[in-house]
């Protein structure tokens, strides 16, 4: 057993993520504002679900591999970086297709 | 099975939000197929290595029970509720800088 095993598959869906900036030279930070917004949101309502299905015991987490952080009551510090990570790279992947196919939207400057 | 349920709801509701909340209608866009499509492959690459590890592990009581890739079927519906509510959020939010005037430097 390893207390790193959750960080490991985060840290797996972060480099997707770091890839995908850099292949497709999205710049996504040049939008941090709604990037921030957008993620914050996201933060506090699958935190608030996660917590209550925690207490809830509609599941847990084996505690011989994570590195036994809570961020709030039992819950451990990965799944905030979770609802972190998993929607950033959502919106790089929608990003890069968006790209890829030359869908521009309405006003959306390369 | 309050999982099933809550996962079922969220769904309804990111669906709701898109629709009618933040009118982002990703849901009748291609694109959002196309990248839902893309992310689906690597959803379930996640659910297995967090869930055949057991890393996270279910309350029987809480699911249905049915699997898919080691984690129970509504994970999928969870998925399916984040991927559309964040892609919504993050169209709406765009948009609107967009109407207040472009924005420095962008």
């Amino acid at each position: 057993m390893n207390h790193l095993e959750y960080l490991a598959a985060i840290a797996f869906v972060s480099l997707c993520a770091l890839g995908v900036n850099l292949g497709f030279r999205l710049r996504i930070l040049r939008r941090w504002r709604e990037l921030f917004l957008t993620q914050l949101a996201i933060v506090v309502i699958y935190l608030t679900w996660d917590t209550w299905a925690i207490a809830h015991k509609n599941w847990f987490f084996d505690t011989h591999q994570i590195i036994n952080v809570d961020v709030l009551p039992k819950v451990p510090v990965e799944e905030l970086l979770f609802f972190i990570v998993v929607p950033l790279t959502v919106i790089l992947s929608y990003q890069a297709l968006l790209k890829l196919a030359g869908w521009q939207q309405d006003g959306e400057s390369q | 099975m309050i999982y099933s349920d809550i996962a079922l709801d969220a769904v309804i509701f990111a669906v709701i939000a898109d629709l009618f909340i933040l009118r982002t209608q990703m849901i009748t866009r291609g694109i959002y197929w196309l990248t839902y499509g893309l992310i689906f492959p690597f959803q379930l690459l996640t659910n297995w290595w967090l869930t055949s590890k057991q890393i996270v592990q279910y309350s029987p009581s809480q699911i249905i029970g049915r699997r898919l890739a080691g984690a129970p079927i509504e994970d999928l519906l969870f998925g399916f509720s984040m991927i559309l509510l964040t892609l919504s959020l993050w169209e709406f939010f765009l948009r609107r800088s967009r109407k207040t005037g472009p924005e420095k430097g962008a």
